[in-house]
């Protein structure tokens, strides 16, 4: 009889853990259909074009092949390692200046606007004069359209432009005006714009953070004695801890593919911005359709997106309490 | 009374330099309005000077007559519009059965939203252009140059972000709320329809200002997915001010003051939402 039972326990457990799943499919029968349009709508338009440019990746694709593009030769891996080790492949020139420019401009500008966002809120989570009008006013570089900043600040570098009107002319910190859009200045000239426009988010987000923390955990602070750097380091940055993580995340990932400041600051995307200037998106979008090779860029695209999973690796090691214990 | 001094100076300190930071930050904008003022000619000689005797307010009239910036103007809000409203309700439908509902598949789903984020939008771009040139070829329907060829891509591409601001506005509405309605009778679409659905109207406004913004500003797949001014939206019409001899900056910086006043005046019209909804995200993650 024992034994019996003991055979069959297994086979009846696999059966009632269907039956489970089958019955919470059921109940869930209202999520289901909520999620019916998203879901055909990822497929489509997310999941489809994924393996596309998968497989594009192992075809040679250029205009000669591209119209009838499913049958265009298959070629393994020649676009990887062409990318990686052939100098002569249109789409590899210029991307070693463009991975460096990236990597500079990716790792200032995250750094920048968390500092500056988190900066500022503390400056007007204080009581003063004019405070909410203060604080709509920050808000407003943010809403400014992102070509609207690159034609904007391109404008502004100008050689007789009013940046280089306020060093040279007011601050007599230059003896003559310097070029911004050229040499390499230029990574400056993209990196301030980014962190201008980028910043009043991360101040709206850290305000809305500091307005959770409670007052009377500063006062006990005060009380014990614990000076306001104390107080900043040890209470308000651990408090903001989760907050600063995901805002890490969605900052390293914006500026690792931003694409929009540069291309609109130099001629608006046919131009090539300089080897100071060009970030991986622009070069990767000009050099495939400047050349049509559709290819090649596809493989790039697909070694930068696990270069990224690599680091998005990397974040969640380091943030891994924070983000389980929300 | 010396520390009560001291703290007062230190006071006005901090103030002053906050309010030097808000008129710096803010400079830049008056900067683009000041220039649009201007005639070409001043302008490519670099102003310095803070004054303005006589503003031309001839090139807002010029700049909508010298490349047609209308139609563009029409095409982005065409487009950005009904991303909003299609993107806006996808985003609240799934956005909920992820917050309320734990069914098989929500955590592979969730997971694939946040992966969506990690893809670079040029791998979708090669992709895109030659499914639509497919679509085109075997059907006969065209794709590329059309709204609705637009419309699809840009709601696919910004419903994964918005569903997630949306479920975590879901979470912070209490469960007990559509319990005691199912309770007094509801289904549960009612509970949803009638009770969640007004509860949850400013994330509903924030989801759909930032939707509304992003789609605004995109410029890579406008650019490569549409060819003719019929359906071209701003931030490539924009670019026919910069000629290859002759750049009318004057033009350039009116029409760049025009397409930011309404995404400005859209936001600070609903700001109080969107903040509010932005942030109950964002910080409550």
């Amino acid at each position: 009889m024992g034994l019996h039972t003991e055979k069959n326990l297994p086979v009846k457990a696999a059966a009632s853990k269907r039956a489970v799943w089958r019955k919470r499919v059921r109940d869930n029968k209202f999520a289901y259909m909520l999620m019916v349009p998203t879901i055909i709508f990822m497929l489509l338009v997310h999941l489809l074009p994924m393996i596309q440019g998968f497989w594009m990746s192992f075809l040679k694709l250029n205009q000669f092949t591209l119209g009838k593009y499913l049958k265009a030769p298959f070629v393994g891996i020649d676009n990887y390692v062409g990318l990686l080790f052939n100098s002569d492949n249109p789409v590899r020139q210029g991307l070693n200046f463009a991975i460096r420019n990236t990597a500079i401009y990716a790792v200032i500008v995250t750094i920048g606007v968390m500092v500056m966002g988190l900066m500022m809120a503390m400056l007007l989570n204080r009581d003063f004069p004019g405070r909410s009008i203060a604080r709509t006013a920050m808000l407003l570089p943010w809403v400014v359209p992102s070509y609207v900043v690159g034609v904007l600040w391109g404008f502004m570098w100008q050689q007789n432009g009013i940046i280089n009107y306020f060093l040279v002319d007011v601050l007599h910190l230059y003896a003559e005006k310097p070029f911004w859009l050229l040499g390499p200045n230029t990574i400056w000239a993209i990196i301030i714009p980014t962190i201008w426009r980028g910043w009043p988010f991360l101040m709206v987000i850290f305000l809305a953070g500091l307005q959770t923390i409670p007052e009377d955990i500063y006062e006990a602070a005060t009380i014990d004695g614990a000076g306001k750097f104390r107080q900043f380091w040890n209470m308000t940055l651990p408090m903001l801890k989760p907050v600063i993580a995901v805002q890490l995340l969605f900052q390293i990932i914006n500026n690792v593919y931003s694409y929009n400041i540069v291309s609109t600051m130099f001629g608006n995307g046919a131009g090539y911005p300089g080897e100071w200037g060009d970030l991986l998106m622009t070069a990767l979008t000009r050099q495939s359709f400047g050349y049509w090779s559709f290819g090649s860029g596809s493989a790039a695209s697909i070694m930068l997106m696990f270069a990224m999973l690599m680091i998005v690796g990397v974040w969640y090691r380091a943030f891994r309490t924070e983000l389980n214990t929300q | 009374m010396s520390t009560h001094r001291k703290r007062s100076v230190s006071s006005f300190l901090l103030t002053s330099v906050t309010w030097l930071i808000v008129l710096l930050t803010i400079f830049p904008i008056l900067w683009m309005v000041f220039t649009s003022l201007h005639s070409n000619d001043q302008i490519l000689n670099g102003i310095t000077t803070f004054s303005l005797p006589k503003p031309q307010w001839v090139n807002y009239i010029n700049m909508w007559d010298t490349v047609n910036f209308a139609v563009y103007f029409r095409n982005s809000l065409l487009i950005c519009g009904a991303t909003t409203l299609l993107a806006g309700t996808f985003a609240v439908l799934a956005g909920y059965a992820l917050a309320r509902f734990d069914f098989p598949g929500s955590k592979l789903f969730s997971m694939s939203i946040i992966s969506t984020q990690l893809i670079p939008g040029i791998m979708f771009l090669f992709p895109i252009y030659l499914m639509f040139l497919w679509i085109k070829n075997t059907f006969g329907l065209p794709m590329i140059n059309t709204y609705w060829g637009m419309i699809l891509v840009y709601t696919a591409f910004y419903t994964p972000i918005s569903i997630w601001i949306m479920r975590s506005f879901f979470v912070s509405i209490p469960r007990d709320l559509e319990e005691s309605a199912t309770i007094d009778g509801c289904t549960k679409f009612q509970a949803f329809y009638k009770i969640i659905l007004p509860l949850s109207l400013p994330g509903i406004i924030a989801t759909g200002i930032f939707i509304f913004l992003t789609a605004w500003d995109e410029l890579l797949f406008a650019w490569v997915l549409t060819t003719s001014s019929d359906v071209q939206t701003i931030p490539v019409g924009i670019r026919l001010f910069v000629g290859q001899y002759n750049t009318r900056y004057d033009l350039l910086m009116a029409a760049s003051t025009v397409v930011t006043v309404p995404v400005m005046v859209i936001f600070f019209m609903t700001q109080k939402y969107f903040i509010s909804g932005m942030t109950a995200g964002a910080v409550k993650g």
